[in-house]
Parts: C-alpha cells; sequence; structure tokens
C-alpha cells in the first residue's frame, strides 16, 4: 500500500508544476514562437502589429548593442502604433520589421563575429599575443553590399538619403584617431578618400549649386540626378572628441555602412562617366601625399603642425584626384565626341534612307538626342561661373573647400606649397585669396579678395565687385543661399544689394508693382511677373491694414488702388488694349467713392473695429475643436514669425540709430 | 558410521577442550577478581585474544573435520552432525556461540541440502542418486566456502505461482512439479497421531508446515540462529563484520619513489620520424610557394556596380513601406559665419535667455567673425552629429500630411449674411427710466409693449414704438422675472420677486376683456385654504389690492415664471421646486423627481410635454401621462437657460460656461451643435416664434445673433449661421445683459442691461 500511495504526492505536485511554469516564465519564450502564439487571449489591432524594443530584443535574442547595430544596418526604425498599448514610454516597432531582421543573415554573422571576438579576448587575457594576432588577422569580415542594395533598390534612392552620410564621413575625414574612442586611423583615412572622390566628382561635373560658411562648418548643396544633396563638412580644424553625452559606438557603426554605400555610389557615378574606380592618382603626388598623411599622423602630438600638414595632405591629394579626372574625363569627353560623331554618321546614312518628305521629324528627333546629351542649364550656368579666371590661394586660406568649390565653377586654382600647378608669380592670376590683415607684396595685374567672395559670387551667380572684399576690410555679411527671404518675411539688406547688381547683370530693371509693362512679348515672363507684384501689392495691404487706426480713408484709398491695379493686370492678361482713360475713370470713380466713404465712417471708428474682429471671430465659432485648435496653432506660428521679423527690424532701426550718431560724432 | 561417530566424538572431545580452557581463564577471573576495574578490562581483553588464538587453532582442525567429512559415503553422518550441533546448541554456553557456528557451518549445510534430497527422494530413490547428490552439494561448498545462498535459491517444487491455494482447495493436487506432474496433497495423519509425534519428537519446535508445497520442513539450527540474530536487530550472517581491521596493503619499507624509478626511454629523446617527414613537406610545400605565410589579405574591398540596371530592381511588394527620415533643417542667415547685425541679440537678449524655460531657450546664439581666418572649430560638431544618429536610429517616424494652407481656409464656408437677412443687427431705440440693472423682459403678444423688471424694484410697461413709459408698478422688491400672459384676450402679467409671484391686470384691451381679467383676478381667500394641506404651506393664493391683481406666496425665491401657450396655466420655478399653477387658482406641484435643483422651466409650443431643466440634463415630460418622455444630456457645467423652437423640436440650452448647446430632439439626447461664444456666463437664450432667429445674452455685454434654420424635411440637419454681435450695453458690478427677447413679429431684439437701460436692435 504504501508503495503505490507514495507516487501519487509526487505526481500531484508535478501537475502543480506544469500548470504554474508557463506563468512564471511566460517572458522566456522559446524562440521558435513568435510573439503572437502567445497563450492566452488572441491579440489583434496595434497589439499584433507592434512590439516593444524590450519585447524585440528577447525575441531576436540579441543584446541592446547587437540590435542596436542591426537597427543601423537595415535601416530599421521604430514606428508609432495608433495606440500605445503599453503606454507612452515604450517604443514601439512593427513586428514585420523585427522578423525582416530576423531572419536576415546579418543577424548570424554579427552573432559569429561576436563569438570569435570572445577569442581575441580570451587569448588576449592568456597573455597569447601570438594567437590573439593570427585571430585577429583573420577574423571574420561583414559585407554590407546587400544591405545596400536592399535598402536602396535604386540608385535614386541612396542619393535621396545621401545627405547624413556624407555629413558623417566629412565629420569623421576630419577627426583625430584615437585608440580610446576606437576611432582607427584605417577608418579617418577611407573617411577621407571618400569624401575627397565625392568632392572630385561634384566638382568636376560641376553639380555644385550652393555654399554656405556658417559656425558650424560649410554647408553644400549639389543637385545630382535631379536630387538636392546638401551636407556639412566641418572646418578643417582640429576637433574636440567629447566624452561624456557620446557614445562612438553608435557613430561607429553607422559609419560603418555609410562607408559602404558612399563607395558604392562613388562608384556608380564615376561608372556614369566613365572613369575607372576607385581612382588611381598620380604616384608623384599620391607620394608626396602619402608621405604627409603618416607624417601627420606621428606628430599628432603637436596639433598645430598636424592641422596644417594634415591640411596639405589632403589638399593635395584632392588636387591629384582632380588632375586624374581631369585627364580621365577629357579621354571620356573624346570617347564621347566620338561616339557623337558616329551617331550623326549614322543618321545622315539614315537620312538617305528615308523617303525625302519627312525632313522636319527626323530633324527633331536629331535635336532631341542632342538636348539629351547636354547638360541642364543650372550645370551650364554654374560652369562658366569663374571662367577664364585664375585664383591663387596664399597659405593662410582654406584651401581644401576653395579647391574643391572654385574648378566646381570653373576657375582654375592653385596654391602656395608642393605640387601647385602654377607660381605665385604667374601674371595670368586673375585673383589672388588672402585673409591676412595686410597683404604686402602687391601684384597689380590682380585682385586681392577674402575667401568669403568668392562664395558670396558662387551663391549669387554672379561676379560681384570685389572692393567690399579687399584685404583688411569687413566683408559684408555672408548671407544663407538657403533661405527664401519673401517667405521669411525679412530681406537683408545685402541681399537687395545682391538682388540688384543681378538683375544689373542681366541688364534688366525690377518691375515695379502698379507699372504695366506693355512692351513685354513674352507672356510666360509676364505672369510671373505678375505674380510677384502682387504678392507685393498684397504685402504692402497687409501692412496697410494694421495701420487701419490711424487712416481709415487712407485704406479705403489703398483698397480702392489695389482692386484697380487688379483689373489692370487682368486686364493685360487677357490682352485687352490698354486706354488711359479708363484708368482715369477709375480713378475718378474710386476717388468719389472714397470722398463718400470718409464722412461715413469716421464717425463709426470703433465700429468697424469691432466688425472687423467679429466677422472673424463669426466662422471660428462653427469650426469643428480639431480643426480649431489648428487654426490657432497656425496663427501662432505666424504670429511668432513675425514677431521674428519685428524683432529683427527693430535691431535694425537701433543700429542704424547709433550709427548715424556715430557718424554725427565724426 | 563409525567414522562419523568418531569424528563427531573428536569434535565433542575438543569442545571439551575448550570447555576446560574457559573453565581455566573463568578461574583466572576468578582469581583476578578482587583487582580494580581497569585491569580487568585488560583481562577481558586477553580472554579475547585468547579465544581468537584458539579459533586460529582451530581452523586446521576444522580443515581435517572437512576432510574427514568428505570422505565418508553414507548418508547417516548428517544425522549424527545435526545431533551433535543440537548437542552444542543446546549446551547454552552463549560466549562459545560465534567459534560453535563456525564448527558447525559446513555440517549443517550439508544437513540442510541432505534433508531437501531426502525428502524430494521420498517416492523411493536408490542410494546411488543421493550419493551423487551429496557429493555435488559438499562440491559446491568447497568453492564458495562461506557463501549460504543455496538455502535461498532452492527452488520451489510448486509451480504454479503466487495464487491463493484456496482454488485447489477441491483438488486433490496442490499444483504442478517443474515437470508437469501434478503435486498430490499427502495423507494427513489424523491429529492424535500427530500430536504424539510432535510430543515424541524432540524437533517438533523447528518443524513448520509449507502448505504451499505440501511438506514439512524443519528448520535448521542455522536458520534458527539468523532469525535470533535478525530480531536482535544485528546482522543476519554471523561472519558479517561490520568492524573488520584495517589491513594495510602498502609496504613502506626500502622503497625511495612512491612509483616505478626506472630511467626515462630512449625513445623520448629521439624526434619523431613522421613530424620531420611532416616538416619537410611543409618547407618544401613554402619552397615552391604553394602555401604563403602571413599572406596580407586583399584589403580593398572589391566594389562593382551595384545599381546596374535601375529598371530590374525588383519591388519588394512585402516590405512595409520606406519612410525616409527627415532632412535636417537647412541654416538661416543667423547660422552664418558673418551675418548681418540685425541677427545678433544683444548682450540683454542673451541674459533674458536664461530667464527662460530650457524649451524655449533658442539653441544657437548666433555669433559674428569678421575674417574667415578666424573662425574656430565647432565644439558641438560631433555631439550634433551623434544626436542626428540617435534620431535615426530611435526617433519613431511617422508619415504626417503637413498642410501648407492659409489658415482662412479651415473655416467653415458660411451663407452669405445678406442672404439670411432680416435680422437685428443696429441699435434702434433705448428704453431708459429704471434705476437699477433690468433683469427681465417680456414682450406683449400684440407686440405693442413691453414689459420690464428691474431691481429697483419697479415693473414697467413700455411702448415699444416709441420708447415711451406707460406704467410703472412699485413692487418693493427686486423684480425677477416677468411674464405676459401669450393670449392677446387677457393681458395679464406675472411678475416674480422675492418669494411671491404677483399676477396683475396691465389694463389693456377692450371692455370685455377687462371684465373678464378682473372676474380671473377676483380670488376668494378660503378657496385657497380648501385646497389640500401640502399644497397650502408651499403656495397660497391672496388678493393684491394694492396692485390689484393675486399674490402668490411662495416659501422661497421664485426665478422664473412661464405661462403656457393658451394662457391659463402657469408655472413657477423656485430653487426647491416647481409648481404648476392652474387658471382656476389651483396650484399643483410637479409630481416628479427631479435630480438635481431645477433652473428653468418651458412649455412645449405645441403640446402638453414640459421641460425642466436642472443644473445638468434637461427633462421632458408628459403632462398627461404624468411620466418622464426623454432626458437630455447637456454635458455642461451649469445649465443658465433654456428656449424652445416653436416646432418644438429643438431646444436651445445657454450654460454659465458661456456654451450654447443646440438639441435635436429628434436626432439624440446629445447636443446637435455646441457653439463656445461666450467668454462669460450666458444669462438668456430666445427664439423668435416666426423667424428663424435665435439669440443668446451674455454678461460679456454681447449678445449674439444666430440664424437657426430648421427644416422640415428630416433628413437635413438644422442650419446655424452666427449672423451678429451686438453691443453697446455696459458692464456694472460684473454683469452684462441680463434678458434678451424677440419682438413677437419682427425680427426684432430687445436686451436688458445691467446698466439699467433696454435696448432694440433692429434689422
Amino acid at each position: 500500500m504504501g508503495l503505490i500511495l507514495n507516487p501519487s504526492p509526487l505526481s500531484h505536485n508535478s501537475l502543480i508544476a506544469s500548470i504554474f511554469t508557463p506563468c512564471v516564465t511566460e517572458d522566456s519564450l522559446p524562440p521558435c514562437r513568435s510573439i503572437t502564439d502567445l497563450p492566452g487571449k488572441k491579440k489583434e489591432g496595434n497589439a499584433a502589429r507592434y512590439i516593444t524594443r524590450s519585447q524585440a530584443l528577447k525575441h531576436l535574442q540579441v543584446n541592446t548593442k547587437l540590435f542596436r547595430r542591426l537597427c543601423i544596418y537595415k535601416g530599421v526604425f521604430p514606428r508609432e502604433p495608433k495606440k500605445k498599448f503599453r503606454g507612452n514610454h515604450h517604443t514601439y516597432y512593427h513586428l514585420k520589421d523585427i522578423s525582416f531582421i530576423r531572419h536576415d543573415p546579418i543577424l548570424e554573422d554579427l552573432r559569429a563575429k561576436s563569438a570569435y571576438a570572445k577569442k581575441v579576448t580570451k587569448a588576449k587575457a592568456k597573455k597569447n599575443k601570438e594567437l590573439a594576432d593570427i585571430l585577429i588577422k583573420r577574423q571574420p569580415q561583414i559585407k554590407l553590399d546587400r544591405l545596400v542594395l536592399e535598402r536602396y533598390p535604386h540608385f535614386v534612392d541612396a542619393l535621396r538619403d545621401l545627405d547624413d552620410p556624407l555629413a558623417l564621413v566629412h565629420l569623421f575625414a576630419s577627426l583625430p584617431a584615437s585608440d580610446r574612442m576606437k576611432i582607427e586611423v584605417k577608418r579617418v583615412h577611407n573617411c577621407r578618400k571618400l569624401s575627397h572622390e565625392w568632392q572630385a566628382y561634384i566638382s568636376r561635373t560641376h553639380k555644385l549649386r550652393k555654399v554656405f560658411v556658417s559656425v558650424k562648418g560649410i554647408y553644400y548643396q549639389a543637385e545630382v540626378e535631379g536630387q538636392k544633396i546638401t551636407w556639412l563638412a566641418p572646418h578643417g580644424l582640429q576637433q574636440v572628441l567629447p566624452d561624456d553625452d557620446v557614445v562612438y559606438d553608435v557613430l561607429l557603426n553607422f559609419l560603418e555602412f555609410y562607408e559602404t554605400l558612399l563607395a558604392f555610389v562613388n562608384f556608380k557615378l564615376y561608372h556614369s562617366i566613365n572613369v575607372k574606380y576607385p581612382p588611381i592618382l598620380d604616384p608623384r603626388l599620391e607620394a608626396s601625399a602619402a608621405g604627409l598623411l603618416p607624417l601627420s599622423y606621428f606628430l599628432g602630438d603637436c596639433l598645430g603642425v598636424w592641422v596644417h600638414l594634415e591640411q596639405v595632405a589632403a589638399s593635395v591629394e584632392l588636387y591629384a584626384l582632380s588632375r586624374y579626372f581631369d585627364t580621365n574625363y577629357r579621354t571620356a569627353e573624346q570617347i564621347d565626341g566620338t561616339e557623337r560623331d558616329e551617331s550623326e554618321l549614322r543618321l545622315a546614312q539614315l537620312q538617305h534612307q528615308l523617303p525625302s518628305n519627312e525632313p522636319g521629324a527626323l530633324m527633331q528627333l536629331v535635336k532631341g538626342a542632342a538636348d539629351e546629351n547636354e547638360e541642364d542649364e543650372d550645370t551650364k550656368e554654374c560652369k562658366k561661373l569663374f571662367k577664364n579666371m585664375k585664383f591663387f590661394l596664399s597659405r593662410e586660406v582654406p584651401r581644401e573647400s576653395l579647391l574643391f568649390v572654385i574648378p566646381a565653377f570653373g576657375g582654375v586654382v592653385s596654391w602656395e606649397g608642393e605640387g601647385a600647378p602654377f607660381e605665385e608669380a604667374d601674371q595670368s592670376i586673375t585673383h589672388q585669396i588672402v585673409d591676412r590683415p595686410t597683404q604686402g607684396h602687391i601684384y597689380l595685374s590682380r585682385e586681392y579678395v577674402q575667401p568669403q567672395w568668392v562664395y558670396d559670387c558662387i551663391n549669387a551667380r554672379i561676379i560681384l565687385p570685389t572692393e567690399a572684399y579687399m584685404v583688411g576690410r569687413v566683408p559684408p555679411p555672408h548671407l544663407s543661399p538657403f533661405v527664401d527671404n519673401e517667405e521669411e518675411g525679412y530681406v537683408p539688406d545685402y541681399a537687395e544689394t545682391i538682388k540688384r547688381l543681378q538683375a544689373a547683370a542681366k541688364n534688366e530693371i525690377l518691375p515695379m508693382p502698379g507699372l504695366g509693362k506693355e512692351d513685354l512679348e513674352d507672356p510666360q515672363n509676364l505672369l510671373a511677373e505678375g505674380y510677384l507684384s502682387r504678392a507685393e501689392a498684397i504685402e504692402a495691404a497687409e501692412r496697410k491694414r494694421t495701420l487701419l487706426t490711424k487712416s481709415n480713408s487712407k485704406l479705403m484709398q489703398m483698397m480702392a488702388l489695389e482692386k484697380q491695379y487688379h483689373d489692370e493686370l487682368k486686364m493685360e492678361l487677357q490682352g485687352n488694349q490698354y486706354s488711359s482713360s479708363a484708368v482715369d475713370k477709375n480713378k475718378q470713380i474710386s476717388g468719389e467713392d472714397s470722398n463718400n466713404e470718409e464722412a461715413r465712417e469716421e464717425e463709426s471708428l470703433p465700429d468697424m473695429q469691432d466688425t472687423a474682429k467679429d466677422a472673424a471671430n463669426m466662422s471660428t465659432l462653427l469650426m469643428s475643436r480639431k480643426t480649431r485648435g489648428l487654426y490657432e496653432a497656425m496663427k501662432i506660428g505666424k504670429e511668432k514669425k513675425k514677431a521674428d521679423v519685428s524683432l529683427l527690424k527693430e535691431r535694425k532701426k537701433r543700429i542704424q540709430k547709433i550709427q548715424t550718431q556715430n557718424t554725427k560724432k565724426n | 558410521m563409525r567414522e562419523g561417530k568418531k569424528g563427531s566424538t573428536g569434535a565433542s572431545s575438543l569442545k571439551k577442550k575448550e570447555k576446560l580452557k574457559k573453565t581455566k581463564t573463568n578461574q583466572n577471573h576468578n582469581e583476578e577478581d578482587n583487582n580494580t576495574i581497569i585491569t580487568k578490562k585488560k583481562n577481558t581483553k586477553k580472554t579475547a585474544k585468547k579465544v581468537q588464538f584458539e579459533k586460529q587453532e582451530e581452523e586446521p582442525l576444522q580443515k581435517k573435520k572437512q576432510q574427514q567429512q568428505q570422505l565418508p559415503t553414507t548418508d547417516s553422518q548428517s544425522e549424527s552432525g545435526s545431533e551433535s550441533d543440537y548437542e552444542d546448541f543446546s549446551e547454552d554456553d552463549v560466549s562459545e556461540d560465534y567459534e560453535l557456528l563456525r564448527q558447525s557451518e559446513d555440517g549443517e549445510s550439508e544437513s540442510s541440502g541432505e534433508e531437501v534430497h531426502g525428502n524430494h527422494s521420498d517416492s523411493g530413490n536408490d542410494d546411488y542418486h543421493g550419493l551423487e547428490d551429496h557429493s555435488n552439494s559438499s562440491e559446491s561448498h568447497q568453492g564458495v566456502e562461506e557463501s549460504d545462498s543455496s538455502e535461498d535459491e532452492v527452488v520451489p517444487r510448486n509451480t504454479v505461482g503466487d495464487v491463493p491455494l484456496e482454488w485447489y482447495k477441491d483438488e486433490k493436487h496442490i499444483g504442478y512439479d517443474i515437470s508437469g506432474q501434478k503435486i498430490t496433497i499427502k495423507e494427513r495423519q489424523d491429529k492424535l497421531a500427530s500430536f504424539l509425534a510432535s510430543v515424541d519428537d524432540s524437533k517438533n519446535w523447528r518443524k513448520i508446515y509449507d502448505e504451499y508445497n505440501d511438506e514439512e520442513i524443519e528448520l535448521t539450527k542455522e536458520e534458527t540462529k539468523l532469525i535470533c540474530r535478525l530480531l536482535k536487530g544485528k546482522a543476519p550472517h554471523a561472519e558479517f563484520d561490520p568492524y573488520p581491521d584495517y589491513v594495510d596493503w602498502f609496504k613502506h619499507d626500502d622503497a625511495l619513489h612512491p612509483l616505478s624509478n626506472a630511467p626515462e626511454p630512449k625513445r623520448r629523446f629521439i624526434p619523431s620520424t613522421w613530424e620531420s617527414k611532416k616538416v619537410v613537406q611543409y618547407v618544401r610545400g613554402i619552397r615552391k610557394g604553394l602555401i604563403k605565410l602571413d599572406e596580407p589579405k586583399e584589403e580593398e574591398q572589391r566594389f562593382y556596380l551595384l545599381w546596374g540596371d535601375d529598371s530590374s530592381a525588383a519591388e519588394q511588394a512585402n516590405r512595409l513601406s520606406y519612410i525616409p527620415a527627415p532632412k535636417p533643417k537647412l541654416p538661416g542667415h543667423e547660422e552664418s559665419y558673418n551675418p548681418s547685425l540685425e541677427y545678433i541679440p544683444t548682450q540683454e537678449e542673451i541674459n533674458s535667455y536664461q530667464l527662460m524655460y530650457d524649451e524655449d531657450r533658442p539653441k544657437f546664439i548666433p555669433k559674428r567673425f569678421t575674417s574667415f581666418r578666424s573662425i574656430p572649430a565647432y565644439e558641438n560638431a560631433v555631439k550634433d552629429s551623434f544626436e542626428r544618429c540617435m534620431d535615426l536610429y530611435l526617433c519613431p517616424r511617422v508619415r504626417k500630411k503637413r498642410i501648407n494652407i492659409d489658415p482662412e481656409s479651415l473655416k467653415p464656408k458660411l451663407p452669405s449674411q445678406k442672404d439670411l437677412k432680416p435680422y437685428p443687427a443696429t441699435c434702434y431705440l433705448e428704453y431708459k427710466g429704471h434705476k437699477g440693472a433690468v433683469m427681465t423682459i417680456s414682450t406683449d403678444a400684440s407686440g405693442q409693449w413691453i414689459a420690464s423688471g428691474s431691481t429697483d424694484g419697479t415693473v414697467r410697461i413700455w411702448e415699444i414704438e416709441s420708447g415711451r413709459c406707460l406704467r410703472i408698478w412699485e413692487i418693493g422688491e427686486a423684480v425677477q422675472y416677468v411674464a405676459w400672459n401669450p393670449v392677446h384676450e387677457l393681458p395679464l402679467l406675472a411678475v416674480s420677486a422675492g418669494q411671491d409671484v404677483l399676477i396683475l391686470n396691465s389694463g389693456f384691451g377692450n371692455q370685455e376683456d377687462q371684465r373678464k381679467v378682473k372676474e380671473l383676478l377676483h380670488v376668494q381667500t378660503p378657496t385657497a385654504l380648501d385646497d389640500s394641506d401640502n399644497m397650502a404651506s408651499i403656495v397660497s393664493w391672496h388678493q393684491d389690492d394694492k396692485h390689484d391683481g393675486i399674490r402668490l406666496k411662495h416659501f422661497k425665491t421664485v426665478t422664473s415664471v412661464e405661462w403656457h401657450r393658451r394662457g391659463d396655466y402657469l408655472s413657477t420655478v423656485m430653487p426647491a421646486d416647481i409648481l404648476l399653477f392652474l387658471s382656476k387658482k389651483l396650484s399643483h406641484r410637479i409630481p416628479f423627481k427631479l435630480h438635481g435643483l431645477p433652473v428653468s422651466s418651458v412649455f412645449h409650443p405645441t403640446r402638453s410635454v414640459f421641460f425642466i431643466s436642472t443644473k445638468k440634463n434637461i427633462r421632458v415630460y408628459d403632462l398627461v401621462k404624468q411620466k418622464l418622455i426623454k432626458k437630455l444630456e447637456t454635458g455642461l457645467r451649469e445649465v443658465s437657460s433654456v428656449a424652445i423652437h416653436p416646432a418644438g423640436d429643438n431646444l436651445i440650452v445657454g450654460s454659465r460656461e458661456g456654451k450654447l448647446c443646440w438639441f435635436d430632439m429628434d436626432l439624440s439626447s446629445k447636443p446637435y451643435r455646441v457653439l463656445k461664444c461666450h467668454p462669460k456666463d450666458i444669462t438668456n437664450v430666445a427664439f423668435h416664434r416666426s423667424y428663424p432667429l435665435f439669440a443668446s445674452s451674455s454678461d460679456d455685454c454681447t449678445a449674439y445673433v444666430f440664424h437657426g434654420m430648421v427644416y422640415s424635411d428630416l433628413n437635413q440637419n438644422p442650419l446655424i449661421v452666427p449672423l451678429e454681435i451686438l453691443r453697446g450695453h455696459k458692464t456694472s458690478n460684473g454683469r452684462g445683459v441680463l434678458d434678451c427677447k424677440f419682438h413677437p413679429r419682427q425680427p426684432w431684439l430687445f436686451t436688458a442691461g445691467a446698466d439699467s437701460v433696454i435696448r432694440l436692435y433692429c434689422h
């Protein structure tokens, strides 16, 4: 009996255990099970579609570091579910994204790599240096090519997302190598190489559009295949590596992917202009650059020297690259030319074969082909900007940037130092760029300007007068080319002068609002102008509306004028005959009207104000709460913008006052 | 037999010797008894040693005896052995048990085996057979001297297994032997014979009957001893020694090393030929260039045309949509190294940033450097790009539609106000005369007169057209509410002031009307007393001689008075109760339970339905059935006033938080539309009787006029358009417009202000 009884409590215990275990170990699921298979209620909606970050970690069986790396490589980002089923303080990933990571072989590769890293650390811990070295040498390499193609199935996609890669690569190109932050010399050099290759391409194909020197660095904007790519290159100075609040692993992980991406993009771009990639540089120049670079690294202690040498080396490298380009590109062009000749020949043959009654169609065909070959107008314009100009850079000038920028706009550059294509004494130099308080020896044949002149010319797309940029002077303000002044509502003075100069360069005078031009043939131009002037008129009207309290009658007159102007515009557009008598008539009527209204409105002036307000209020009454919120938010935004502009104007007024006082004193 | 006897006698003689020795030792004991206890112990040890010694001596003797026992071939030997054993046992010297056991061991086992065989061959086996068996058993005993397992391994004769013998109860046999023969039950002796036999047999106490095999088993002496030992709790086998002496197997003397001290063999000093062969192989390989050592790996990653043909790139339909990260904001003028002067904040402004909240503080303070060479390195370059990277992989991305539209386009399209004319828009007349705030106004059904009540304790009647004050009643108390009787023929005026409601004769109308009115206003005090005593306590009807009317006395202040459309009912609202009065001078309390204090009440314009609003809800009652029809949830904090559309299906509610609710009762019990128009309390709301207009007046000194069109088509929702904001009243004591009423026929609005003025707004 005893024997029979004994097992029963045991079996009872085991039964209980089997019931409770799933509850206790609910979190640690077996890996084969998907998250949606959790026992219990079947999940639906957002809870089924999204998982939180910690859940994802468990699901993939990776640690945070590895997960971060995977996310960075795969380009997986958190998404915002409509309803956050776990609360606001969680990060949500889409389940599909996570399973997308899970099925990628890169996960296994990374795991293998971390396992391999353990071997190395073990060898090191045992002081087996030989083994450690061998292991390190044989480390498995992870290839990201497939991921690049997966993330950017089309080349245009890659170009669209190129802003961040370029910025990071340019940043790392200027960072000092550091063992503590795990920034290797090799990587810094690779970054520098990649950035120079990119710059060389942009410069040679004249794709650069805008440059802006800011406190943070130099912003460049290029247009490649219709995509505007903007990147920030830090100033060529020693960068500080902050210890806290920066996790370098994150940066390096991003950099790893970006390096691969940029290399492939460069390959594609070089391929598109029939140049071999990676470029083979002039051995002499490369040698000098290579000689300088390691030197610069070893001299890392004395920073000034380091930076200088680095710059010199970099510039030499860049020049070497451009030289390489020149030769290759020319050959490529020649090839192009021969091809074109061939095609023309073929076309001629075709023409012979075709019946002669359709020459027009064929001509058009030829034209179309020619157009395709040609660069777009912007590129042409950029190419011509510094044509027939020779620049010489002094020692103190930021060489890397200018060596990139000037050739991009068709100029020829040289510098003081090794490997320069021509000397300072060259008589054909038109501009010498200097950045020092005074210039000792002056060649009369050339103009001495500060570097800002180059950038301002590029942004304005005209050759600006050099007086303001002479040596020792404080240059005029450097304005951002990325700002639409009209939209901001505030136009700095210098922007206006530039505008005027541009107009002067085009031999045109800006049309004034209200002055109709009858002799304009081009309807498109007219339309554009009309639009412009109308916008201005509206702005003026708005300004006047604020002055409403001061003089109501004036407003009415203005309104009448505006109306008249609009009518005129309409008539113009319709192509009606424009008669001065009609204008007179209009004016008379409006004058009468305004006179009549004046008397009536002046007595009930406050009422008018109220009614204006009321009218605005009325329709907001009936808005739904959501739209009303949106409306209010928009209003607040507009008001803020307005406040900013008014602040600027106020400051400007104050400054002007001080200046006038100063001049009076003097 | 002789030899066996000799053997036994030999053995017995030996034992006798031992006995003698023992007695000697005992004697020694006795001699030394006088000594101390310690010595006694020593002695006992000595005796033990002696016993051992004796034992050693005995061993060869035993062997001899065994040899002797092997020699005889007769069966009877066993019997004699057993006999001797028995004798020994019976001698009962406990100290000698051990030795005795040793001696008798072999004999016993043999005897037991013999017995079995004897029983087995009871059917008549010849001697030869038994001899053979015997020799076998003796051989086995020689092989394993100390094992006594033969006893355990006796195979049961019966092969039926572990079945109850009851099953064979009726059979003559009890089972089958190994060859399949039936084992028949032996003839049992009768009890007497068996008893006698048992008495005679001295070994009877050791005999057990085995029912299963149908035989009697005689327990051997050994077996009995085993049982004895088990009972004592000792090990069953006597020869088992729980505390054996330690035997030191290792020889300690004469050993320099623990293991072998042999010299290293030669082969260990000779290089392995296999290895040398391998080395030669490698060396050849290296020389020939087949094996390359430390070859630097091809560093350069091979790049190729990744996007060869864009058209071929397969679209992955299964993937989630990729949301590109928003591009960083492009820098403005202020980020320039040399911005215009106006972008640089003054020192005071920079200081003022310190007072700002972190979120509001500008992230970037513009600086100006006069030359290119003076630009320093940007200290936050790495940090900025790190933050950007963090954003790229950690920020949730959502696709959001950014609308870049003019905010004005968000406003709903309203029909133009011109089309909705006429509506009151401009102030046309002001009725001045009151000394205090005008609390309430009411328009006459004919549209000629307007009555007003004020806090100065007067009720006035004005002519609408001229603004002339026609009549004044001095009530003496602040007037809360005035209401004209809606019936044209009964120009009565109900006035609530304090706790009283007065029904006054306005004095308009022709002779006949006046006569009727006079009749109506005559009240006999006793009739009031005749009413149910409950009602009398709440309200009492009195004749008011001073004003020539009726005075209804309540026990609390009356906040509002409302006439039924036919003019024969009247309702008054007290903060605690609502009463319905019949024109037959009867009062009736609302028989419903209200949740919350009543605020105001309205009669349905066409049906016998009654609306009561509490602070939160509005309850709709059927007066005929005396039943609650509907409950409207306003969702407001505190309702202040209610008005009903002349068609009776729509209701507007004004609240103290300045919200106006429009209820479409066919649609839902929730508001169809809520308009937040007034910043302060809404004091009153009013519908126009014929025009699609409604108005609200508020303490913020404004009155709103709305167009509220109710379509007869039930599918079309009512159209609400705000039309006009009427201003003009001035605030006093924090109160603005206190009442608003429409003219019964014209689209005119009267407003009563706290500034003691009544205004008329016309179209």
